[in-house]
């Protein structure tokens, strides 16, 4: 019967015989081919920044270009009516 | 136990920090083995070997510029090595949550005699057992590393390396000579 240790370096040989010829040079292209591939800090924050720039312009074109204009004359005259409310109330 | 092998020198390791590839190629050639072995032990899957190794070597290949302390880098490369496994038990935990039924994402233990012998079996079956941590543990030492340099791995304290060894190796053998036995 075989000793613990004996067992313990038959899986370390079982382990080390699944690694095929040319590992080293395999974990070394993949490691190049991984760092030419990932974006820089910068490139991600610049991509952050344009991306959210571009949202905002379509949101605020989308809502200038469909707001109706009865709409946008009851807003403005719902919004002077609280700043006369307030004014009022200030002269109390 | 396997004696300690020999470190590499520093003079290798500030090479390989310095981007040089034929030392980068050296260092992986000197410790393939052990850290296939190790991943073994920890995820006890043969055909996850490569890919886990592959990917704790290139994770040193891109970290190793900023190890402080080049006479530490085995304790550094072990602790990479258990993380990366611990890591990849947990994301195959989670997929199997997501998506239970892929066969991809099952866990199915190798079957017995499909690796060695009866006893290379008994161990296998008796280190799933324990929780990944503990199968790390018992691996460092089976690389040769003392109690102190897996204290410095697993950032502990040489008391709580020697306690929770003791455990291990308890769990390890009631569990050995069960299955053996059978």
């Amino acid at each position: 019967m075989k000793t613990e240790d004996q067992v313990w370096t038959e899986l370390r040989r079982h382990a080390s015989a699944q690694l095929r010829p040319g590992f080293a040079d395999r974990v070394l292209r993949a490691a190049r081919a991984g760092a030419e591939a990932a974006p820089s800090l910068l490139g991600i924050f610049s991509l952050s920044a344009a991306t959210a720039i571009i949202c905002l312009a379509v949101v605020s074109l989308y809502r200038s270009a469909n707001q109706n204009p009865v709409e946008r004359d009851d807003i403005v005259a719902g919004w002077e009516k609280i700043a006369a409310d307030s004014d009022e109330f200030a002269a109390k | 136990m396997e004696s300690t092998q020999p470190t590499p020198s520093v003079d290798l390791i500030r090479r390989v920090q310095r981007g040089d590839p034929d030392a980068q190629r050296e260092l992986i050639v000197a410790y393939q083995h052990r850290i296939a072995g190790f991943v073994y032990a920890v995820v006890g899957r043969s055909d996850a070997i490569e890919d886990i190794t592959q990917l704790v070597f290139i994770k040193l290949v891109r970290a190793i510029a900023g190890l402080q302390k080049p006479e530490q880098f085995e304790s550094w490369l072990f602790r990479l090595a258990r993380n990366t496994c611990i890591d990849h038990l947990r994301r195959q935990k989670l997929r199997r949550i997501f998506t239970p039924f892929a066969p991809e994402h099952e866990n199915v233990p190798e079957p017995a005699g499909a690796v060695g012998s009866e006893e290379l079996d008994a161990l296998r079956h008796a280190l799933e057992q324990l929780r990944p941590q503990d199968r790390a543990l018992l691996a460092l030492v089976q690389e040769g590393r003392s109690h102190a340099e897996i204290a410095v791995t697993l950032r502990s304290t040489v008391a709580a390396v020697k306690a929770r060894l003791h455990r291990a190796r308890e769990h390890l053998r009631e569990h050995y000579q069960a299955h053996h036995e059978n």
